[in-house]
């Protein structure tokens, strides 16, 4: 098991209204799965990622990943998010000042490795990625496929436990959407990744293994 | 600095045009460099009217002068005396005997009160550099005057100028009786202190010794010493030496309060200007509150990929350091060119009367320069540090949830 939510509760305050988004949220995630989220907008899907990717805090449940409880508000929580957890949002979110390579090699000098080091292994990846010919092109000299595809190397290139990815292929076209969803789907069976993906697309049906909807607060398999 | 902090400082300068000429940093560059060339050159200035002031009141006086206890002359026979019993003293580089007293002089229009000097001119003339026209290897009824005295008596070299003595011994009906000398302009004496260069006259031992009717002796020692500020210490064993009928008496009784209230001006000047580079900071405060603005996304990014808020403080910290540190140099290199401009420029003198010396001069030095610096960089690493504090607030989760 690489990660494991328990129970999770969350809810917001809304000009004087409480909005529960989760009520007994759970989810396991072993080594290797292709897990995708689904539900209507607003259901609290990206809640839920957030919570696993220790962006957010729940009101209540538990958070463990591998052998260790974890909390977004803990003094660790930056390292497991360097360390653990790869993420990839609907818009890339990349450092318009740094190139393709730079980009993918952050989460490496975050850990603290040396730039040539981050620098090879950011290259390598790249590479593998099909993006040889665009690893000194910044982020705005992209399409917005060859942004995403920068953006799940960076979310790779630690190599997590796990991979959170939001909307993922929610800002493109549905060719670019079916390259990204390929990518995911070859790294998850070549290198054993665990990803999970919160989606609106389609595909998801097809290309998850398990596919769970979360209906009022709660994650029901398909 | 750690790795992420110098790869992005790296990446930060080979973009160093697209990043250094923001325009929020150009206004914060040009405050600092403002603020600190006017700290700079303020400080400058000041430091060298400390410096000039006390360099003319150390030459143009002596650094101890031997006087009788009782205000008696000094015999020559005493002269050789003292002059022995101070002769194994390394630290005096001159012993001059000299004659001094307030005289009346007088030209066709105008009437002055002087100050006589009057030196052996066959020894060695103390003040020989300030002669700014004319010799000073003084004739019978010759006299050296100040500029400021010839000045003010329209005298110039080879003017006839009378001196006279009012006899207090010989008040008749008529009223005091005077001795009369007249000489002629040889020298003007140019130290630059205001007060001496408008009431001294300088004329020889024999004419001055006839004027005011003395057959010898000399009215106090001018000793000049390698260190003037040992003088204090110095004239107190010099009494024990020379005996209790006379006293050793340091330049510093009587100028050192002035030389102190110069120095506490000096420091004011340096704080009210210092408030110039708080008053920058804010230029500063504002430029980093909106570069965090604009990079909100990139620290969200940056945070969710692992980074520390101290980390990515310390990145912000070291790009807008450089800038700042660039700027206070840039500040201090101006400071130094405006002081030079002042000391070079002819259209604005110093009122001699007001402030004891009539030349503007720069002291740069590196005990200022260095001051300059840290206190300049401190205050403004300070206002680069306080917008910086929001970062540690930014919370991933409302930034991400802003742009979906």
């Amino acid at each position: 098991m690489v990660l494991s939510a328990k129970h999770l509760k969350k809810s917001y305050i809304d000009s004087d209204q409480t909005i529960t988004v989760l009520t007994d949220a759970s989810l396991d995630v072993c080594s290797g799965d292709f897990i995708c989220i689904t539900g209507k907008s607003g259901c609290g899907k990206s809640t839920m990622l957030h919570i696993m990717g220790l962006l957010d805090a729940p009101d209540d449940g538990e958070l463990w990943i591998g052998e260790k409880k974890v909390d977004s508000l803990s003094s660790d929580a930056p390292k497991i998010r360097n360390q653990d957890l790869g993420f990839v949002f609907q818009f890339h979110y990349l450092v318009e000042d740094l190139c393709a390579t730079d980009n993918v090699a952050l989460p490496l000098l975050i850990a603290g490795k040396s730039e040539s080091e981050a620098r090879n292994r950011a290259n390598e990846l790249l590479v593998h990625l099909g993006l040889g010919q665009r690893l000194k092109r910044f982020p705005n000299q992209l399409s917005g496929g060859e942004q995403q595809r920068v953006s799940l190397a960076r979310a790779l290139v630690n190599k997590p436990k796990i991979v959170l990815a939001d909307e993922p292929t929610g800002n493109l076209d549905p060719l670019h959407s079916s390259e990204v969803w390929d990518m995911m789907k070859s790294l998850n069976k070549e290198l054993n990744q665990a990803f999970v993906i919160v989606t609106h697309d389609a595909e998801a049906d097809e290309r998850a293994d398990v596919v769970y909807e979360l209906v009022d607060g709660v994650l029901i398999r398909k | 600095m750690d790795r992420l902090e110098s790869f992005f400082l790296k990446r930060y300068l080979k973009n160093s045009k697209r990043n250094l000429f923001r325009f929020s940093f150009v206004f914060m560059v040009l405050g600092i460099v403002l603020s600190v060339g006017i700290l700079s050159a303020g400080l400058n200035l000041f430091q060298g009217y400390e410096t000039n002031l006390k360099s003319l009141l150390l030459d143009s006086f002596s650094h101890i002068s031997i006087q009788s206890a009782y205000g008696d002359m000094i015999s020559p026979t005493e002269l050789t005396r003292i002059k022995g019993s101070l002769a194994d003293r390394p630290e005096i580089i001159s012993l001059t005997a000299s004659l001094e007293s307030s005289l009346i002089a007088q030209t066709d229009a105008k009437i002055r009160a002087v100050n006589l000097r009057a030196y052996d001119f066959s020894e060695e003339f103390p003040y020989a550099r300030y002669i700014s026209e004319g010799s000073y290897d003084l004739k019978s009824k010759e006299l050296i005057v100040g500029h400021y005295l010839a000045e003010e008596l329209g005298l110039v070299i080879g003017d006839t100028i009378d001196l006279s003595y009012p006899r207090l011994d010989r008040i008749t009906p008529l009223g005091i009786q005077n001795n009369h000398s007249s000489h002629t302009v040889a020298a003007i004496y140019r130290s630059g202190y205001y007060e001496s260069d408008r009431s001294i006259v300088i004329s020889t031992l024999e004419d001055a010794r006839n004027l005011l009717m003395l057959s010898d002796g000399y009215s106090k020692i001018e000793i000049r010493l390698t260190d003037a500020d040992k003088a204090a210490l110095f004239s107190r064993e010099y009494t024990h030496i020379i005996g209790r009928d006379y006293v050793a008496i340091s330049w510093d009784l009587y100028a050192q309060s002035l030389l102190r209230l110069v120095a506490m001006e000096k420091w004011l000047i340096f704080i009210v200007f210092s408030f110039l580079v708080i008053i920058a900071g804010i230029n500063v405060i504002s430029a980093v509150s909106t570069i965090i603005i604009d990079k909100t996304r990139e620290i969200a990014v940056l945070k969710t990929l692992g980074a520390k808020a101290r980390s990515i403080k310390k990145i912000f910290l070291w790009q807008v350091g450089l800038i700042a540190l660039l700027a206070v140099i840039g500040g201090q290199i101006l400071g130094i060119l405006l002081s030079w401009f002042v000391e070079m420029q002819s259209f604005y003198r110093l009122k001699g009367e007001v402030y004891f010396i009539d030349t503007l001069t720069a002291d740069i030095t590196w005990t200022n320069l260095a001051l300059v610096f840290v206190v300049a960089n401190l205050l403004i690493f300070a206002c680069i540090h306080l917008p910086l504090k929001q970062i540690e607030d930014m919370q991933i989760i409302d930034i991400i949830r802003q742009r979906n």
